[in-house]
């Protein structure tokens, strides 16, 4: 802290005179200096440096050489570690390359540098980086008071630059280091006039953005930092959670029940984001993929019980997680939250809380053993050495593939069962309405022999016109009305019209007329079904008679009829056979 | 790390504490804590998915608390994980069942960690759970408060149940954090818990003589 308040000091005094005695390497050879060399020029860097990074060097070499066959001896055996173990040395190499990278380009790019002394450091900056950048600034610019936002930006990129040059120290350093800049800058923010008026909350927000474009920047050079131990201890857990890859839930108490598809997904769900936990830059972040860890435990933990879940579920069910989760890289992220995350959050706020618990699982099963499974020992011993499997364990060591397969084929099995029984009950259902149809044809046909019924036919509308339209010829012309004259005489006569045949048609009308007494009979043949009373008028004056209906005779009524009824009988028939 | 984070402002500020429960499983850790956010017990209308991790926000004497309730798991095999839980608490509530005397034997068990562990810092209560059950005693009244009293901790009756003793013992806790904060803010802050005194330690030490890499803060 009182170094960055004299490197502040510094600051403010080359922003209004610089002196060329500041310019000048820090070791008096009489050259300028430069600040990405520290203050030196550039050949005493080389001095003072290259050295102390040779002995870096070698020292990582001999420590590696000796770690190696160790490691190795752990390995043998399981094939997969063996993929992590690689992955392993790859690391290792690619961060001896970077560091010999960065030095080259330190060294290539130094004659530019030298009018400049506040450059963008050398390395590229990768996206994330660039995101988050953006967003602060952003954020900067919203706050609306220039000086402040110049100021915090001042102050955050120097100390990047500043831990960026002090890669090479111990991780416990670079932690102070960043843990004493959230401290001073908290107390600026609260202290320095530039940001007087701050409400908390405006605080708050930039200690989170410092917080996160810092470390978003910073990771590549202390994620993992070559001076620790952290990935002995990734590769340690690793196999632990590996070799106790038979635990299950029951015998840790928790509640869950595995089988239910609902809580399945939520598990699921639960692992993904644990396993997320590595893909994440900024504490912020990390500490929110273990939250959502959380929040998806208690959901199942809900699912399975009456009630909220209280810390005697939840824990049993996070270590369960975690043992299924093997999460990659799990000590490196908890050692990087503890030592780079504000410890306000990482103390008191539910984040805390739940990354508490989970160094709590992440201890409890570095530490598991007969007692805490409450197992005897020899069974444990067995469990471990893979001689026996637990009862109930069944399907956990399948992979992952394997257990799919055998869900599968039980589905396509019930699928097939499901699939027969349709089968039989469609032949049946088949056997049933044939049955059905034969019955009732059987049905029909005795009530029909019980019962014989005669269709009768129905009344049909009959055109007599139509039946006679053909020979019209024969029947005799209409009659004309007759003009009798009160006097008596007939002023015209009407003759007999015969047929061409010369026989008298039968149907002729009679008119009689009968006029005060005299009967006036028409000369033209009588019916006998003719009456004459109805032509007999009162007043006898006039008198029209039309023709009668004819066909009285000629046809009986009967024999029209016949051809309808065999049509009729003959459709009854046809329903019967349909049915 | 209320004196660290929010305390050290004083009146301006929220004071953060953080306070854990420990205890036996099955003591009513859970339901006792359930009272208190919410005041329900056994209900089927309690809205929290999880009662591990609550918050409670006090106003005690026109300052603004905020109480962050860890709970524990109490299982026994659970015992060894206690210092990282109780790492940089503020307070503790050690509860047991009065009508087991076991779970008592458990409260003395962490009293003496706790002390070993976090010194004075914190502040202890002790809670015997489960009044309503008192045909059933177990432990004593005389015995439980004098031993609270030999140890420094206050001694609370109290029913999850009945909802009887809880808004006392959370109010007394608070102030007592309270006191404990103010005190140590007072003391020109000797840091609040061990992690962070040590660390301010070797700052002052490792950054003194550490001009090399000054030019470019």
């Amino acid at each position: 802290m009182i170094k960055m308040l004299a490197t502040n000091g510094q600051n403010k005094k080359k922003t209004f005179h610089l002196d060329e005695t500041d310019l000048l390497c820090k070791n008096g050879c009489g050259f300028y200096g430069n600040p990405a060399w520290q203050g030196f020029c550039s050949k005493c860097y080389r001095e003072v440096y290259q050295t102390a990074r040779q002995a870096q060097m070698q020292h990582d070499a001999a420590k590696e050489a000796s770690q190696t066959p160790g490691v190795i001896k752990k390995v043998t055996g399981l094939a997969d570690v063996k993929a992590s173990f690689s992955r392993f040395e790859e690391k290792k190499t690619q961060q001896v390359n970077k560091r010999s990278n960065t030095f080259k380009s330190f060294l290539r790019k130094t004659p530019n540098k030298e009018n400049q002394p506040l450059v963008k450091e050398p390395r590229r900056i990768s996206a994330e980086s660039q995101k988050i950048g953006g967003e602060f600034a952003e954020f900067l610019k919203s706050m609306k008071r220039k000086p402040a936002a110049v100021e915090i930006s001042k102050l955050v990129r120097g100390f990047i630059e500043r831990i960026q040059h002090n890669q090479e120290l111990a991780i416990d350093d670079l932690s102070e280091m960043v843990q004493d800049f959230y401290t001073s800058l908290s107390e600026k923010l609260n202290c320095l006039p530039v940001f007087k008026g701050f409400n908390p909350d405006v605080i708050d927000k930039v200690m989170d953005y410092t917080e996160r474009y810092i470390l978003t920047r910073l990771y590549p050079s202390i994620f993992c930092h070559p001076s620790t131990n952290d990935e002995e201890r990734d590769l340690g857990i690793q196999n632990r959670i590996r070799s106790l890859h038979w635990i299950t839930a029951a015998q840790l108490d928790t509640l869950i029940n595995e089988n239910d598809p609902a809580i399945r997904h939520e598990l699921d769900s639960a692992i993904t984001d644990i396993i997320e936990l590595d893909s994440k830059r900024a504490t912020q972040d990390k500490l929110q993929c273990v939250v959502s860890c959380s929040k998806h435990i208690f959901e199942v933990l809900r699912q399975s019980k009456q009630g909220p879940a209280s810390a005697d579920e939840f824990l049993p069910a996070l270590i369960y997680i975690v043992l299924k989760a093997n999460p990659p890289l799990l000590q490196s992220n908890i050692q990087y939250i503890t030592r780079f995350a504000n410890p306000t959050r990482l103390m008191s706020g539910e984040e805390g809380y739940y990354f508490t618990n989970l160094c709590c699982a992440v201890s409890f099963v570095e530490g598991i053993n007969a007692e805490s499974l409450n197992i005897s020992q020899t069974d444990f011993d067995r469990y471990m050495s893979g001689e026996a499997v637990p009862p109930g364990s069944g399907n956990e060591q399948l992979c992952k593939g394997l257990q799919l397969m055998y869900e599968n084929l039980r589905e396509l099995a019930e699928l097939r069962q499901r699939q027969e029984k349709v089968m039989a009950e469609a032949l049946q259902l088949q056997a049933d309405m044939n049955e059905f149809k034969e019955d009732f044809i059987k049905q029909v046909d005795r009530t029909k022999e019980n019962n014989p019924w005669m269709v009768r036919p129905r009344k049909v509308k009959v055109d007599p016109d139509a039946e006679l339209s053909g020979n019209n010829s024969n029947l005799p012309s209409p009659l004309t009305p007759l003009r009798v004259h009160l006097d008596g005489s007939v002023v015209q006569q009407e003759c007999n019209q015969g047929g061409p045949d010369g026989e008298v048609e039968e149907m002729a009308v009679d008119v009689s007329i009968l006029v005060d007494g005299v009967n006036v009979v028409n000369n033209s043949v009588l019916d006998s079904k003719s009456d004459i009373d109805d032509m007999l008028l009162g007043d006898g004056r006039f008198l029209e008679v039309g023709a009668p209906v004819p066909g009285e005779d000629s046809a009986g009524a009967g024999g029209m009829w016949e051809p309808n009824q065999g049509t009729l009988s003959g459709s009854m028939e046809m329903e019967q056979g349909s049915g | 790390m209320a004196s660290v984070g929010g305390g050290a402002t004083g009146g301006g500020r929220n004071l953060n504490f953080k306070v854990v429960l420990l205890g036996e499983g099955c003591v009513g850790k859970t339901s006792l804590v359930l009272r208190y956010v919410e005041n329900k017990f056994n209900d089927k209308h309690i809205t929290t998915l999880q009662a591990s991790f609550l918050n409670k926000k006090l106003n005690i004497g026109g300052k603004r608390v905020n109480l962050a309730i860890w709970d524990t798991a109490g299982q026994e095999r659970f015992h060894a994980l206690g210092p990282i839980y109780y790492r940089d608490s503020n307070g503790a509530i050690l509860v047991y069942d009065i009508t087991d005397e076991d779970s008592f034997q458990k409260v003395k068990n962490w009293v003496k960690e706790l002390r070993r562990m976090l010194g004075q810092d914190v502040c202890l209560c002790i809670a015997g759970n489960k009044t309503d059950l008192e045909k059933n005693r177990n432990v004593t009244v005389e015995e439980a408060e004098s031993y609270a009293a030999s140890v420094g901790a206050k001694h609370f009756h109290t029913s999850a149940k009945m909802g009887r003793g809880i808004e006392e013992l959370f109010l007394d806790l608070s102030k007592n954090m309270i006191e404990k904060s103010e005190e140590s803010v007072s003391k020109g802050r000797p840091g609040s818990t061990n992690r962070k005194s040590q660390v301010l330690v070797v700052d002052d030490s490792t950054e003194l003589p550490a001009p090399k890499s000054g030019c470019c803060g």
